[in-house]
């Protein structure tokens, strides 16, 4: 316990803290430049200076410990001195244009001077002149008005660890730059513009179009894009969106952002958003009215489910959408349609990996918090890059590397280069081989853990059967770390999975997991895809993960829902698209997902589509899919209307409305629109009324409400009871030994700057990252004599397209890689799959690929 | 006295190992190398040795908090920067007697218990550079340096990193953010480098001639060195004196011998016979003493009761025919471009400052400027991170104290008293 005396008030602290941090306490406020709650001390600006008995000279309380005894005075003739005087130094070179600055109202610099500063200015030389830089497209920079704080270097190196921006130059003549000069290369955070005090960099969003004082509303919601669910606030004038800001502290980023979650917002007021419900008439999608268009689909689904049974019909549920919209979709499917045929694109990834670690190990084997990775002595990363799909989750491996921990790339991860301890390189599609390798060793080392006899008898008969140790670089390291390691966090990305033995690779990582109690997380590209299983869109399980092949929990459900459930088994996606494309699947219902351009073999979907009867597309833009549906109904988005997400920690949260539109409307009013003309009266009059249901009939929801979800922490296992039917016998591996010989395979990559196809929709991140890149390593582009930025053409058994070349360091195979985000050129369509047996995830490894230089005849 | 730190330099082959080895060189190391680490500390401290770098630190003090930090590895790191203007004090030695400061550096590096030492030099050193690497290599092959030095099973590593010319680079902290790769600005204290210095390792910061005294107390014995010259402060010290003098030069003469002893007996009075007007006697950080205020004894004890500071103990003479606005506004100019900019009141004070000052040097000045430059002075000093910006304003306030006559003479008749 430390005690002392702040202005003659008795403070004491539980913990050491600053001289600053102990005055907040005593709700004292000692005013401050360079300091930052989120940064490391800096002491550069000296505002903060206060008076301690016994020591000669003032002291900055940014630095200084508060020690027992200590007596301090923050406020006295002298201090008063100080502050003036360094206000004036700070403003003898700035412009002051206020009156032009899009800083004004929330500048830290005006509000000092208002309360600390000189009233006349003694300065009669010329400022230092500096002009603006107008080279980059999202970061406007007016060093002029920096006052060199270094708060914006500090975010991005110690915090967001991009290192992209620093302070060039010395002393007066300083100025803060970019390394890469004019324009920024670096991720495009924003970060720094949220700990700038002053409007020396701002965002070009929102700059000459409002003042700050100017909003109506600000409104504290999530973000939309990933699977992390990051706090932000919405700033509202006139009903549009003026700008996106993190809330300090606040939510489980605690006041950081990506660049998706700060910049990407524009997608909500794009001109290409759906407006009114589109009909096809006579081969072409037309305009038409609700009444006409729910009509149709009420009319069509009935006729289909009379002549063919319930079974005809299939739904395909959205992880962009709230859990009262998927609840909602499930229960319509189910009851309305009377069909379970219900499933979604994570199927092809997080739903897959999910169902199959809670049945291995339990539920809520994934509900881990994302800040305890910061704490973890050991990162193990395999499948994916986490700073690009869930880039908030990736500062926190950062973060955990600054803190000693090792962090082992098993493959590659280009946002971990600078933070890795070892990276691991398999032999190509080799994964599985060298976790279960991996695992084997770990179990000869550690033994049996005797929770899960089922598991500990797998890992036994592994090593039995495991011949000699893994000859691979780095592999022993990896070993030597994780059997010293008391905390490991092993992160997931969805890359493994989608192979055609993917569960291989799933139950290497689950014993790992198993053998050394870590914790595990799966990265999640999309904002619901936990919550849209919670919330039973999933062909096998009802609300809650209850297995419909209970019979007690299904009775249950009907009773709630009055109405049947049909007793047979849905089909997975995969098995719907099977179901398509034999005919025995007539109508198909989409809620907000884009399958046409988000599964691999995109044109041969198209084509089979058009063996459906009815294709309905509900979304917020005409996708791919939505263009040659039957009828496409435009639905509200996100800030447009309120519901509960479920991020990838299992956190519950809720997503606000922010503005209000006529564009279209939420997705669940409309599915209970249609359930009302087919007959079965849903009775939802807002959000509210469906989570009241769903409280009352999921019991991992028992008793949510609102308001508890509303406060930002409500998480696993919220007030309901894990239960489950769970494996005791762990699926056998079929597995097709493959050579790999060719000189080339294509691969998926996700995005830091983009996410599905929503993210083409938004000016800022289209700028940042205008077109696609085939990304290959420095060894590959050698061997094709290429360098960065030539133009290939490339194909596969599939199709063909071309992009310019991007030469990443961190790739160290012979595989290239393309994104799947922008107009006809996703990478889906490029790739063969298969199926794996057991996840139903889609396989694409192996996929060869030609690679042309552009404008070179074969 | 007898030259110890300057011994043989006369010699031109002096900073060859050969020649070093004739006059006694590495026989310190030795009989060190035969003693227990903390009985040499114990040595030092009897010694009384203060840092000659400039603040006058006690040497085993710090040496102590080091060894007291269980964390290993430790580093020892030579301050060779000796960027302060008028200082060229390390020079001879790093130029002319490098054995004599790697010699130290071992035997230090052995009471610490520090296997790793650099030496962090001035850019504008070159010959320096060369001259220490051939020195380097010669010890690695005597075993002076390396794994098994002389067979004793100790190790010290030596090598040298060539600063780039930034002024600040010389403060403790700064060096060790500089050779740690980064952009040189002080680090904020505590925690102090002796616990969390150089890759957040227990480091060891010295001054060149505060290296090169340890061969020498092992040499005496720490009692007889404390007798050399100041009580408070002992030893030889090395004085660079430069300006209107007629023997300009480095000379090693006991602590606490006077100012006006170093001008008039040893650098041989004023040039020319012209008349002294001042004198700055530490470097350009210290503040300036008039004419009538150079029987003061140099040491760090004394000078501040003289109303000025001993420094780096360089003695800047200024003659009657100076401007002393010029002087301040040279002085300016040089912690203008020096400031590292980290702290508001140095980075943007400096410039300010110096500005003013153009403006009286120019003939431009107006009333009122005095009272400005004063107060300027006054919102920099006690107010900056470290002592750089204090070092400028103390200029300002010095000069404004004993000169205050040219400065108004400069505004009020728009020209200089001496031209
Ligand atoms: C602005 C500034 C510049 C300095 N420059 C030097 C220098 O060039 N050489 C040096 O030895 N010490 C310099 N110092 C002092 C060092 O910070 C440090 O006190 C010294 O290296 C410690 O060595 P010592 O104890 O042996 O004197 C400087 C200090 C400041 C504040
Ligand atoms: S740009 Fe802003 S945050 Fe960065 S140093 Fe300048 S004032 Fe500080
Ligand atoms: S990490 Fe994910 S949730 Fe957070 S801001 Fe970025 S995209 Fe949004
Ligand atoms: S006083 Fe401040 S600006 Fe000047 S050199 Fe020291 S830290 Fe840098
Ligand atoms: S806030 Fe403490 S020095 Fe800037």
């Amino acid at each position: 316990m430390i005690s002392l005396t702040i202005n003659e008030k008795e403070v004491t602290l539980d913990k050491p803290v600053t001289v600053l941090e102990a005055a907040k306490q005593a709700g004292i406020k000692i005013p401050t430049l360079c300091h930052h709650d989120l940064l490391k001390p800096w002491s550069g600006c000296r505002l903060c200076v206060v008076e301690v008995e016994r020591m000669p000279r003032l002291q900055t309380a940014c630095t200084l410990m508060a020690a027992d005894g200590m007596v301090i005075k923050t406020e006295s003739e002298a201090i008063s001195n100080v502050r003036r005087g360094i206000l004036e130094f700070l403003l003898i070179n700035h412009p002051l244009d206020c009156p032009y600055c899009d800083k004004a109202g929330e500048c830290e610099l005006q509000d000092l001077v208002n309360k600390y500063g000189p009233t006349v200015g003694r300065y009669k030389e010329e400022k230092r002149k500096v002009p603006e830089s107008h080279k980059d497209q999202i970061i406007a920079r007016n060093t002029e008005r920096c006052v060199m704080c270094t708060r914006c270097v500090r975010m991005c190196n110690d915090v967001q660890g991009a290192s992209a921006i620093s302070i060039i130059g010395r002393g007066n003549h300083s100025r803060m730059e970019p390394f890469s000069s004019e324009s920024f290369d670096c991720e495009y955070c924003g970060n720094c513009l949220t700990v700038c005090p002053v409007g020396a960099i701002l965002s070009r969003l929102y700059i000459h179009s409002f003042r700050p004082w100017q909003v109506d509303k600000e409104v504290g919601t999530i973000c939309s894009y990933c699977g992390v669910g990051c706090s932000l606030v919405v700033q509202v004038r006139d009903d549009s969106i003026k700008r996106v800001i993190p809330k300090l502290g606040f939510g489980l980023n605690k006041g950081l952002l990506c660049s998706r979650g700060r910049f990407g917002y524009e997608y909500v007021n794009s001109p290409d958003r759906l407006k009114t419900p589109l009909v096809r008439k006579n081969g072409k999608l037309e305009e038409s009215t609700w009444s006409e268009a729910l009509s149709i689909i009420a009319d069509k689904l009935t006729e289909i489910k009379g002549t063919s049974g319930g079974s005809a019909i299939a739904g395909i549920a959205s992880p962009r959408c709230s859990n009262e919209d998927n609840y909602v979709l499930q229960k319509f499917m189910r009851v309305t349609c009377g069909s379970n045929n219900i499933d979604s694109l994570s199927r092809t990834g997080f739903a897959a990996a999910q169902k199959y670690f809670e049945d291995l190990l339990g539920q809520g084997i994934t509900a881990n918090i994302i800040d305890g990775i910061k704490n973890s002595e050991v990162v193990l990363v395999i499948g994916g890059d986490p700073t690009a799909v869930n880039p908030i989750l990736g500062l926190s491996i950062r973060e955990a590397a600054r803190r000693g921990a090792s962090i082992i790339v098993l493959g590659h991860a280009k946002g971990l280069e600078k933070f890795k301890t070892v990276q691991v390189v398999p032999p190509l599609f080799k994964e599985a081989e060298v976790l279960e390798a991996l695992l084997v060793e770990l179990f000869r080392a550690k033994g049996v853990r005797a929770e899960l006899p089922f598991i500990d008898k797998e890992m036994r008969e592994l090593s039995e059967k495991a011949a000699e140790k893994m000859d691979l670089p780095g592999f022993d390291e990896l070993m030597k770390a994780l059997l010293n390691s008391a905390s490991t966090s092993i992160v997931l990305g969805m890359d493994l999975i989608q192979r055609t033995n993917g569960h291989r690779s799933l139950f290497g990582v689950a014993g790992i997991t198993y053998l050394l109690e870590a914790r595990l997380y799966l990265l999640s590209e999309r904002p619901n895809e936990q919550g849209l299983i919670d919330a039973g869109c999933v062909p096998d399980m009802l609300p809650g993960g209850r297995p419909m092949n209970i019979p007690d929990f299904k009775s249950k459900f009907e009773a709630a829902w009055n109405g049947p459930i049909p007793d047979d088994d849905g089909l997975t996606l995969f098995e719907i698209i099977e179901g398509i494309k034999n005919r025995n699947i007539k109508a198909l219902y989409v809620m907000g997902e884009n399958p046409v351009f988000n599964l691999p073999g995109g044109p041969f979907l198209k084509d089979i589509f058009g063996n459906l009867d009815l294709l309905v597309v509900q979304d917020i833009f005409l996708t791919e899919t939505a263009e040659i549906a039957d009828v496409v109904l435009p639905a509200l988005g996100w800030a447009e209307k309120s519901g509960t997400y479920t991020n990838l920690e299992r956190r519950i949260q809720l997503q606000k409305q922010a503005v209000k539109t006529s564009r279209g409307m939420e997705d669940w009013r409309i599915l209970s629109e249609i359930s009302g003309r087919m007959g079965q009266k849903m009775g939802y009059l807002e959000t509210d009324d469906i989570m009241r249901e769903m409280a009352k009939v999921s019991p991992l929801y028992a008793d949510l409400t609102y308001d508890e979800i509303g406060k930002g922490d409500c998480l696993w296992p919220y007030h309901g009871k894990p239960l489950r039917g769970e494996m005791n016998e762990v699926p056998p591996v079929v597995d097709a030994e493959k050579d790999y010989k060719a000189d080339f395979y294509l691969a998926p990559e996700k995005l830091l700057f983009h996410s599905g196809t929503l993210s083409r929709k938004s000016p800022a991140l289209m700028k940042i990252c205008p077109e696609p890149t085939l990304k290959m390593s420095a060894a590959s582009a050698g061997k094709l004599g290429l360098k960065e930025g030539d133009r290939v053409q490339f194909s596969t058994t599939a199709g063909s397209s071309e992009a310019p070349v991007s030469i990443d360091e961190s790739i160290k195979d012979n595989r290239v890689f393309l994104s799947n985000n922008f107009q006809g050129s996703g990478v889906m369509d490029l790739l063969s799959f298969s199926i794996d047996e057991v996840t139903k995830a889609f396989g694409i490894e192996g996929c060869e690929v030609e690679i042309k230089k552009h404008g070179i005849k074969a | 006295m007898e030259n110890f730190l300057l011994r043989n330099i006369e010699n031109p082959n002096s900073a060859d190992i050969n020649e070093y080895l004739k006059v006694g060189g590495y026989k310190n190391l030795t009989k060190s190398l035969g003693m227990k680490p903390k009985d040499i500390i114990e040595e030092v401290k009897k010694s009384g040795l203060r840092g000659r770098g400039g603040a006058g630190f006690p040497a085993a003090m710090k040496w102590n908090f080091a060894t007291a930090d269980p964390k290993f590895p430790k580093y020892l790191l030579c301050n060779a920067d000796e960027g302060e203007p008028g200082t060229f004090k390390d020079r001879p030695i790093l130029e002319k007697n490098p054995h004599l400061l790697i010699e130290g550096m071992v035997i230090s590096g052995y009471a610490l218990g520090s296997e790793y030492g650099y030496i962090y030099l001035r850019g504008e050193y070159p010959q320096a550079k060369d001259i220490l690497n051939e020195a380097i290599k010669q010890a690695y092959e005597k075993k002076y340096l390396g794994d098994d030095i002389l067979g004793k099973g100790v190790k010290f590593h030596l090598s040298v990193y060539q600063g780039a010319g930034a002024y600040i680079c010389g403060e403790e902290t700064a060096l060790i953010e500089s050779i740690e790769g980064k952009k040189g600005q002080p680090r904020s204290k505590p925690p102090f480098p002796v616990n969390v210095g150089a890759w957040s390792m227990p480091t060891i910061v010295n001054n060149v001639e505060t290296l090169s005294n340890v061969p020498y107390i092992m040499e005496i014995g720490g009692d007889a060195y404390s007798n050399i010259g100041s009580k408070d402060c002992p030893g030889p010290k090395l004085f660079s004196v430069s300006g209107y003098v007629e023997k300009p030069g480095v000379y090693e003469l006991p602590m606490g011998i006077s100012l006006r002893d170093i001008i008039y007996k040893h650098a041989g009075g004023i040039k020319d016979s012209k008349k002294l007007k001042a004198v700055i006697p530490g470097g350009i950080s210290t503040p300036v003493l008039p004419a009538d205020g150079i029987d003061c004894a140099m040491d760090f004890v004394s000078m501040p009761k003289a109303g000025s500071m001993l420094g780096s103990g360089a003695v800047i003479v200024l003659d009657e025919s100076v401007c002393m606005v010029r002087v301040a506004y040279r002085a300016l100019k040089f912690f203008e471009h020096e400031s590292c900019g980290k702290c508001v009141p140095c980075r943007e004070g400096t410039d300010w400052l110096r500005k003013i000052l153009e403006r009286i040097e120019n003939g431009k000045g107006s009333e009122g400027d005095i009272y400005l430059l004063s107060d300027v002075a006054g919102l920099i000093s006690g107010r900056t991170f470290c002592p750089l910006g204090d070092g400028a304003a103390g200029v300002v306030t010095g000069m404004i104290k004993h000169f205050r006559n040219e400065f108004e003479e400069h505004i009020k008749n728009k020209k200089c008293v001496v031209s």
